[in-house]
């Protein structure tokens, strides 16, 4: 499969199934998403290689008829393998007339959004120079600290495309490129050991990891010589941008989706209109920024993707949704359909994810805001383990910041881990400050540095 | 099919592989979930394609397919080579292997379940779902979500590499669970959770504990009495670690630090420790492909993907580190025998170290004396996650648990994350139940460089914990 015709290709297995299908049964509802992937890897840890270029591709068919609803994939975009996954979703309703009342309908046909861009230079990068890139990277990190105890790198580029059709009319394809590196190190010295790393990840042009295993390795041993805090209590804390994604994502992007309001799990359900953090916070969600990594014309059902507002200077504006959540709720979908899988996502049934997340900087750099804290404030500086596995339902979080520094009077020493907990509806409410280092992250959210009032530390 | 993957294996080996290894597997997939009245997911899921591993100079090169013809599989076979090729020179460790008698494996290897998934249509399914529903809403109260899940993963995978080895056998596990929130009159949302799981029938089913009314009523009991339960106070305390807890601080912390190319590269916290003395005499782990799943449950894998046979390693024998987890290249490497532990999650990854059943062996106390040796901390149960780092730092969320004062359980407490290092807890393991069990699920599962979610089982005894960091509130 060449990138150039990849979309007709594409679209013309959706629509032969969805001829094949109304064969099969004219009565029922169905939509086919098809999906094909080019991805190349090249890892190097403390000099093992791993190194794969594999072709992902699969099938989703979805069946409707009379409120019964079921899904079928399989792996292949053969005309044997789509049908395959339609007889399967039709015996499937056969055997078992299960009514989902609220089902109200594949997504109607839209004029579709645009694709992000897509950077022609990736689709021809070398796989030789993806090695160099990773070994490069694990040269310098090693090069520039003899404490420096392990570096390890990847390097991968991908491009593919999915085409989605439904029997309401839809037929439409999408396509996407991205090039991308992480590189990581560890800096030990006697018993103590900090770890750090970088990363990027473009679809607009190629990648340039010179320079990040220098950077990484700066990081890491910057964190050696961590002293115990030695306190518990409440202390101001200031998320930099890593971890800050982080704490978006695990807490208003959690709660903000269509289906996590609709079900009863998200506290914010009745909170449209009202104020449910800090004026200073405003949050989108840009379904169709040029550069983002999740940039589509369409999302996974075939409804154009388009920019969306969720918190506007510190008012809930909307949640996230889907056509199916979206009927619940007498609205429109918000072009947030997914199908979340990252090893195989045509495996997945269509659900609901924020696409590319973004918080509005604010006027402070770094040293202002560890400058704007009165006495003593804890720096978080990486993803503090365990805040994935917060309690949406609850906003109660408690996680340990491996990376941390306490700040005092405007200067920042490194400590050993503490744990920090508290709720992150609360934490949004006491946001203190919002940075202007703006930076791509983890997760597709865009965010600066934030600072909170109220968290717990545990030393 | 063995002849196309054997075809693979020659023309890889024509290329200038000095070591190829094809397999292929045919698995179905089935999730039904079940939201209050909803059905939200029954999904079906056909996972078929090739995939083939060429070793060079040191390196590996992977690459994959869904589509068998020939022509395909030729270019499968160039791209993996290929990458291995542009790899080797970059690679300063080389995780050469030398040949191995070949390994000849066939379908009699595989666990028979009484009543296979693949007998039984949606229908009965759905109906265990359903009966989940209605028995965790007669025991709960102020439920705001119910939900029912089942899934099951079998099929058949086929293996064959240089040495002329060909391995066949079938997999299988299966996956029944409720989860139950309600809401606290101050409008906090509480959980709870139980589920039966594991390579087995669905004949498992009527057993007690594993029907669906002991299940869904369990969960419901459980999310009840989180209503009145209370925050667990922050801080160290002594810790009584519920069996599943236990396994997962035995697969998630310590486990990932066994695997033998975390060990390779000298990222592993064990890496040039082995014989050294790590924990107490009662903490011993041990990974197995194959144990009693009839009498302790967990997964039944009698080979692994690069069709080595399964084993029982133990890994740490009371308290002192004594095997890897491997590959066939980190075995070598570390002069140790493979232990059957390279496993991909499907056909689209290469194998890679991990783990098949890992627990900690149980001890000698029964409950009262356990409860008794705590005296007085927290009585931590089951797990909804949790994250570790390479250094052995964890943290992990018991769902809910108890507080203990003096042998005696007292008040019920709420979820409560558990961290610390895991060398340091096994320093301070003091004990453990009698009683041994492991779960492998179908829902969740073991992620490794973006392979997720590979089944693994776990478990252990109930562990006494000398000193555990409790989250929750401080101040």
């Amino acid at each position: 499969m060449e990138f150039e015709n990849l979309k007709d290709e594409l679209l013309s297995a959706v629509d032969s199934s969805l001829k094949y299908a109304r064969t099969i049964d004219s009565d029922a509802d169905f939509e086919v998403y098809v999906y094909y992937e080019n991805r190349t890897q090249v890892s190097i840890n403390q000099g093992v290689v791993d190194a794969s270029d594999v072709i992902v591709e699969g099938n989703a068919v979805r069946v409707e008829k009379q409120k019964s609803i079921s899904f079928a994939s399989s792996s292949g975009i053969s005309t044997d393998r789509i049908r395959r996954s339609i007889n399967e979703a039709i015996a499937s309703l056969k055997t078992l007339s299960i009514k989902d009342e609220r089902f109200k309908g594949f997504c109607e046909p839209k004029p579709p959004g645009n694709e992000g861009t897509l950077a022609k230079e990736i689709l021809s990068l070398d796989k030789e120079e993806l090695v160099n890139y990773a070994s490069n990277m694990v040269k310098e990190g090693q090069k520039f600290y003899k404490r420096i105890h392990a570096v390890g790198s990847e390097c991968g580029a991908e491009w593919g495309g999915f085409a989605v059709g439904n029997t309401l009319g839809v037929q439409q394809a999408s396509r996407g490129v991205t090039n991308g590196f992480e590189v990581y190190c560890i800096a030990i010295d006697g018993e103590e050991r900090r770890t750090s790393f970088e990363f990027d990840l473009d679809r607009e042009k190629l990648i340039k990891p010179a320079g990040y295993g220098t950077k990484a390795a700066q990081k890491a041993v910057s964190l050696l010589g961590a002293k115990k805090l030695n306190k518990t209590g409440i202390f101001p804390t200031l998320w930099t941008p890593i971890p800050a994604a982080a704490f978006i994502y695990a807490s208003l992007a959690q709660s903000a989706m269509g289906n996590n309001v609709v079900e009863g799990r998200s506290p914010l359900s009745d909170k449209i209109g009202k104020n449910i953090s800090s004026s200073k916070l405003t949050i989108i969600d840009d379904g169709q920024k040029p550069s983002g990594i999740n940039t589509d014309a369409i999302d996974a059902e075939g409804y154009p993707q388009q920019k969306n507002t969720l918190l506007e200077q510190g008012r809930l504006e909307q949640f996230l949704f889907d056509t199916y959540y979206a009927n619940i709720r007498n609205r429109e979908s918000t072009g947030n359909s997914v199908r979340s899988g990252r090893t195989l996502p045509y495996e997945v049934s269509p659900n609901i994810r924020p696409k590319n997340l973004e918080v509005k900087p604010g006027n402070k750099n770094l040293d202002d805001l560890m400058n704007s804290v009165s006495d003593q404030a804890i720096m978080i500086v990486d993803m503090p383990i365990g805040i994935l596995h917060s309690n949406v339902s609850t906003g109660e979080f408690s996680a340990v910041a491996q990376s941390a520094f306490l700040v005092e009077n405007g200067k920042k020493s490194p400590i050993q881990p503490v744990s920090v907990s508290g709720n992150f509806y609360k934490g949004l409410k006491s946001l203190l400050n919002i940075g202007s280092d703006l930076e791509k992250t983890m997760f597709n959210v865009e965010t600066p540095t934030l600072v909170f009032d109220g968290f717990s530390i545990v030393g | 099919m063995l002849g196309k993957l054997e075809k693979c294996v020659e023309l890889g080996e024509k290329l200038g592989a000095k070591f190829v290894e094809a397999r292929f597997d045919d698995l179905t997939l089935r999730t039904l979930t079940r939201v209050n009245d909803t059905w939200k997911d029954i999904i079906l899921r056909s996972r078929k394609g090739i995939g083939v591993v060429c070793y060079f100079g040191g390196a590996s090169g992977y690459s994959s397919t869904a589509n068998d013809d020939d022509k395909e599989l030729e270019k499968v076979v160039s791209k993996a080579f290929k990458m291995a090729r542009v790899s080797a020179e970059a690679a300063s460790i080389k995780l050469d292997f030398d040949k191995r008698p070949p390994v000849k494996g066939t379908g009699s290897d595989a666990f028979h379940p009484k009543v296979h998934p693949q007998t039984k249509d949606l229908s009965f399914k759905t109906d265990l779902v359903d009966r989940l529903i209605i028995n965790a809403r007669e025991s709960g109260q102020n439920i705001s979500n119910a939900t029912g899940m089942y899934g099951e993963l079998y099929g058949h995978k086929l293996f064959t590499n240089s040495e002329g080895s060909v391995v066949e056998w079938d997999f299988e596990v299966i996956d029944l669970g409720c989860r139950v929130t309600s809401k606290t009159t101050d409008g906090n949302l509480v959980n709870g959770v139980d589920a039966a799981r594991g390579t087995m029938g669905l004949e498992s089913f009527e057993e007690k504990g594993k029907t669906p009314e002991d299940i869904g009523n369990s969960a419901g009991k459980h999310a009840k009495e989180q209503l009145k339960a209370k925050a667990c106070p922050a801080g160290r305390f002594r810790a009584l670690v519920e069996n599943q807890l236990a396994g997962v601080l035995a697969h998630e912390s310590f486990g990932h630090l066994s695997e033998g190319d975390f060990v390779v590269v000298g990222m592993s916290p064990l890496s040039k420790k082995m014989g050294e003395r790590l924990g107490t005499e009662h903490a011993s782990i041990i990974d197995q492909g194959t144990p009693n799943i009839s009498k302790f449950g967990g997964l039944w894998l009698p080979y692994d993907d690069q069709g080595i046979r399964a084993n029982e390693t133990t890994v740490l024998d009371k308290g002192v580190l004594k095997h890897y987890l491997h590959s066939r290249g980190t075995a070598s490497y570390l002069k140790q025998e493979p232990t059957g532990n390279c496993r991909a999650v499907h056909f689209g990854f290469a194998p890679i170290p991990r783990m098949t059943n890992t627990y900690f062996t149980p001890g000698n106390l029964n409950k009262e004396e356990a409860l008794e040796l705590l005296d007085t901390g927290v009585y931590a149960i089951q797990t909804s996650g949790g994250q570790v780092q390479g250094d052995g730092s964890f943290l992990f969320k018991a769902i809910r648990g108890y507080w203990v004062e003096n042998g005696e359980m007292k008040d019920p407490l709420r979820e409560v994350s558990l961290s610390g290092n895991i060398l340091a807890l096994l320093s301070k393991v003091e004990g453990g139940t009698k009683d041994l069990h492991l779960w492998a699920g179908y829902f969740g599962g073991c992620g490794k460089s973006g392979q997720f979610p590979l089944p693994c089982g776990l478990g252990g005894p109930e562990l006494v914990i000398g000193e555990v960091t409790f989250g929750g509130k401080a101040g």
